[in-house]
């Protein structure tokens, strides 16, 4: 636990030298009121600032009332700092239920309640608020520092709790802490096996909807809304392939696919159809399968963003997936968690060629009222004998062709766009990112009269993957078009590679200017902040898989290894209870066998008694050695003087000024062998 | 149990009481009275505290949290603070097991002032923290809290104001502990076998004591016994009150090489003091033992031999603390 001490030392150089010095009660609120601070410190950038400032406010005056001895506010105060908050919150979040609302009052609470810390009731209610606020942390995160964080959360708390239940003295916080670890660390044997046996269960009733969805994937597309998606770095998806890799250009993962256009907004289609009524899907594949095991963060969307294209159902712990019209994969539920599954897609493929001409007008329809210089321009293009023939793929080359000599920029912050967006991007301003390539590309393709659709998802991976894993992260986000061509089916077509082809190859992404402190490192050692981001990842990678996406299929698999041959329930839920009932004999085994320790002295006296008893001296307990000694020296003379000494010497042991802190077990020995010696001679005699 | 059955003295018509009876008997005769107790888990209770039903609560809560909101960190922070509660159990527990109280002989006191119970804790291993000592049945703000070093001793001082006059049993005490985390409460139930003496409440305002009368036949010596040069003043003896030494005479005496001087009482040898039953007016029982006690103090204050006569019971005059003692036992005791 270097971590620890360098947490510690850090400490030390905070404290002020007076630290020693304060009187117990003073002391021992600050150090709470410092492991309160520690565990709001993660939720700063959630809380609205308000609440950071209130509570920096409250646990400083705290700690100005602990240092100066001052009374705590009168309960009113409280009452009224507390309606304050509540109304605040409601200003914030329009609610006061719900994730964002309740971190928020939770965090007032605490601050609040430690001006209240009259009675042994108060401080317990702070310790269990504190438990709660550190779960609510995982809420946002369960990476690897923030389980550090809050580790030491946990532990300060902990310590905090014994401080408040060894009444006497002064005991030094390194006592408290050292103790408070012990116990946490024995019990650690116990959390392990808990967390390995105990059931994973399926939420028991719905959660409130998180109101920010972080990952860059969504049911809706306005533009705008993937820019913010492609400067988070975030994480999104962890591949492992099983034989070859494809090229990173060949990387498409199907999100949500978008065909619904009211002018402003792309809209997901309707969900499938009951899979009893769906026709068979008419996907063709081509060529080697790609095998990989994929880790998808929460995604909080139905839609599974797989690998281009999947013809079987991957199988997922705990969802029914079922492939939409669309050759999207979707869960039957959101998915709130990180999963962990087998896909094996087919990147040559093509599907869409038996598809009914009527299914295919809700692919051409256009909002009135929108876009009208566009609809023009497409309406010339049709009618210039030229073109006026030429079939879907012609006319996408064409547009394609248009965008990449039409002096289109591809930029991550190409400014807002007003109502007629696509005639703006596409005549005027010339700047923008996949979405708007994506969806200026399927408006015209509609216009020209050709089936179209925007297609949303991930492309592309990191370069170089961590621990055999190839990282997908939020700002691979990305959107595309496909179109309908009657031979051929729907063909993919990314109109952003037109303009930056750079974006598809190489999986470049353009960075948003780095912050001063990363670029002064990344122009001191490129190399060093990368060998180190590796480094990170993949530890945070071997967390994910092994702490973070421990389930359910995972339990089961432990079960195999250990020989249940079909496990369930029940053998999980048998051997949690043998092994906690295993874990309970051994504490009644230990008190048992602890109940036999005595002070070492008196088990010397017992075994001194035990040895002269079989010489037939019998020793009262009272009785020291040095008297033992004396009865020796009478009974046995010149013979026993050995036997004799050594009994004094061990009196001197005992009883003298330097006398030992436990007894010589050598010299218990030696007077045994003594007497055993003497018993021999004396019956020679 | 047909031995306790047999008890004659149970209430009857009331079964709460009857079964509260029944435990109190049953209690009792497992923790016999002795005044070196070796805490062992035959005598050590365990329960958990409210804090510990909330706690479980909080655990409770925190699981369905992690599990509502699939969150494995959750079921890692629900789980280690189930572990650590686990392990605040044994080490609770432990903190009392395997401790030795040992209880000192009680002083008398007089009826009203508190008497001081000293106890000492001996611990054969670790150190042991946070034992809180006081009068079973005492408020909880009574336990006065100890720290027992490994290897080592505590020494502890509990008191309480006991009954009226009398030969006393030593209250039952109780040790208790929460120590680490507050969860569990341990407890251990003891009951000493030493008794003590509570002596009347000596009377306040005191009243001065009575006259001494001239005894016929009482001892006689003459009056300078040191045969020295000054009337009334004699060398010093051991156990001479500090008031009775003449001082201005004494410095004189050490100055010339002498030793200390003492006034001689012996002049009032003739003259017995006599405290007594009879003289102490139209009060009532209780009353006159006050008097009786606050006279016995002051008498013994003054350095005086004093006698003391009760209805049916005599003490030949005497002085020094050992008669004292006899005085005020003799009126504790009195019936």
């Amino acid at each position: 636990m270097t971590g620890e001490t360098a947490l510690r030392a850090r400490i030390a150089s905070l404290v002020p030298r007076r630290w020693g010095k304060l009187p117990r009660e003073a002391r021992d609120t600050l150090f709470l009121l410092f492991v309160i601070a520690w565990t709001v410190l993660p939720h700063l950038t959630h809380l609205p600032l308000w609440c950071s400032l209130l509570t920096a406010a409250v646990l400083l005056w705290r700690a100005r009332l602990a240092l100066t001895n001052a009374p705590l506010p009168g309960r009113w105060v409280l009452v009224a700092v507390l309606g304050t908050a509540a109304g605040l919150t409601l200003w914030s979040f329009q609610t006061l239920l719900g994730k964002e609302a309740g971190v928020t009052m939770v965090v007032v609470l605490m601050a609040l309640k430690t001006l209240e810390l009259r009675a042994r009731r108060d401080a317990f209610v702070v310790f269990f608020l504190g438990f709660f606020l550190i779960l609510t942390h995982f809420l946002y995160s369960q990476s690897l520092l923030v389980a550090g964080a809050m580790l030491v959360s946990v532990w300060g708390l902990l310590t905090a709790l014994v401080l408040a239940h060894m009444p006497v003295g002064q005991p030094s916080l390194r006592l408290a802490s050292a103790l408070s670890a012990r116990t946490a660390l024995l019990g650690a044997p116990i959390m392990a096996l808990l967390f390995v046996l105990f059931p994973r269960v399926a939420p028991l009733w719905g959660v409130p909807q998180d109101g920010r969805a972080k990952t860059g994937l969504s049911n809706v597309m306005r533009m705008g809304s993937v820019a913010e998606a492609a400067q988070d770095d975030d994480i999104a998806i962890r591949l492992k392939f099983d034989g070859p890799v494809p090229a990173a250009r060949d990387m498409y993962f199907r999100g949500p696919v978008l065909s619904h256009f009211d002018g402003l907004e792309w809209r997901a289609g309707a969900s499938p159809a009951p899979p009893l009524l769906r026709r068979p899907s008419d996907v063709q594949t081509r060529g080697e399968a790609i095998r990989y095991e994929m880790t998808l963060e929460p995604l909080r969307l139905n839609t599974l963003p797989l690998l281009d294209a999947v013809v079987q159902s991957p199988s997922v712990e705990g969802y029914v997936l079922a492939m939409g019209n669309e050759l999207q994969w979707r869960a039957d539920r959101p998915v709130y968690e990180r999963l962990r599954f087998n896909a094996v897609s087919y990147p040559s493929f093509s599907y869409g060629q038996a598809a009914a001409r009527a299914s295919l007008n809700e692919y051409l329809e256009l909002p009135s009222g929108y876009n009208p210089r566009a609809l023009q321009w497409a309406q010339e293009l049709r009618s210039d004998p030229a073109t006026a023939h030429a079939d879907a793929s012609t006319l996408a080359r064409m547009l394609l062709a248009h965008i990449r000599t039409g002096g289109y920029r591809y930029t991550l912050s190409p400014g807002t766009y007003g109502r007629h967006a696509v005639d703006e991007f596409w005549f005027d301003r010339r700047d923008g990112f996949c979405e708007h390539f994506a969806a200026s590309f399927v408006v015209l393709m509609r216009a020209l009269g050709v089936p179209a659709r925007v297609v949303t998802g991930y492309q592309g991976v990191d370069l170089f993957p961590v621990d055999g894993y190839f990282v997908v992260r939020e700002s691979a986000a990305h959107a595309w078009a496909e179109y309908w061509e009657p031979e051929a089916g729907w063909v993919r077509a990314d109109p952003t590679a037109a303009v930056a082809p750079d974006r598809i190859d190489r999986s470049r992404r353009l960075l948003p200017a780095p912050g001063m402190v990363a670029g002064a490192l990344d122009s001191v050692n490129p190399m060093l902040v990368a060998t180190l981001r590796n480094a990170l990842e993949g530890l945070n990678n071997r967390w994910n898989q092994w702490v973070l996406n421990y389930s359910h299929s995972q339990q089961l698999d432990l079960l195999k290894h250990l020989g249940f041959s079909s496990a369930d329930w029940e053998d999980l839920a048998i051997l949690l209870v043998g092994a906690i009932s295993a874990l309970a004999t051994a504490g009644a085994g230990w008190a048992w066998w602890d109940r036999h320790r005595v002070d070492p002295w008196a088990r010397q006296m017992e075994r001194l008694r035990d040895a002269l008893h079989s010489l037939g001296l019998a020793a009262a307990p009272a009785e020291p050695p040095r008297t033992l000694a004396q009865r020796v020296r009478s009974r046995f003379g010149p013979a026993g003087e050995t036997l004799a000494e050594q009994l004094e010497m061990l009196d001197r042991q005992r009883y003298s000024r330097d006398s030992l802190a436990r007894p010589d077990g050598s010299l218990t020995r030696a007077v045994a062998a003594s007497a055993r010696a003497l018993r021999s001679h004396a019956g020679v005699r | 149990m047909s031995r306790v059955l047999a008890l004659p003295r149970w209430p009857r018509g009331q079964p709460g009481a009857s079964i509260r009876a029944r435990f109190k008997v049953w209690a009792q005769s497992r923790q016999p009275r002795t005044d070196t107790l070796l805490l062992t888990q035959r005598n050590v209770y365990i329960l958990p505290t409210r804090a510990g039903w909330v706690f479980a609560s909080t655990l409770l809560v925190l699981l369905l949290a992690s599990i509502n909101y699939q969150l494995n960190l959750g079921y890692v922070l629900t789980f280690l603070l189930a572990g650590s509660g686990v392990v605040s159990m044994h080490v609770t527990h432990g903190t009392l097991r395997g401790l030795t109280l040992h209880l000192k002989p009680v002083s008398a006191v007089f009826a009203g002032d508190p008497a001081v119970l000293e106890v000492v804790l001996t611990s054969p291993g670790a150190a042991r923290f946070g034992i809180g000592l006081k009068v079973w049945g005492a408020p909880a703000d009574t336990l006065v809290w100890n720290n027992v070093p490994a290897l080592g001793q505590a020494h502890s001082k509990v008191s309480f104001v006991p009954g009226d006059r009398g030969r006393h049993e030593t209250p039952t005490l109780s040790v208790e502990t929460r120590f680490p985390l507050g969860l569990f409460q341990v407890w251990t139930v003891w009951r000493p076998s030493a008794t003590f003496l509570v002596y009347p409440a000596p009377e306040r305002p005191a009243v001065p004591l009575p006259p001494a009368r001239p005894v016929p036949g009482g001892p006689s010596r003459s009056l300078a016994t040191d045969g020295g040069e000054v009337e009334g003043v004699r060398a010093y003896r051991r156990g001479d009150a500090l008031r009775q030494i003449a001082w201005k005479k004494a410095a004189k005496s050490m100055n010339a090489g002498g030793e200390l001087v003492s006034r001689d009482t012996s002049a009032s040898l003739h003259q017995a003091l006599w405290l007594e039953w009879q003289a102490c007016g139209a009060l009532s029982p209780a009353e006159r033992l006050s008097r009786l006690t606050a006279w016995a103090v002051a008498a013994e204050r003054a350095g005086a031999e004093f006698g003391l006569r009760l209805p049916g019971f005599t003490l030949e005059p005497a002085s020094g603390a050992l008669h004292r003692t006899a005085c005020l036992e003799a009126l504790a005791l009195w019936k």
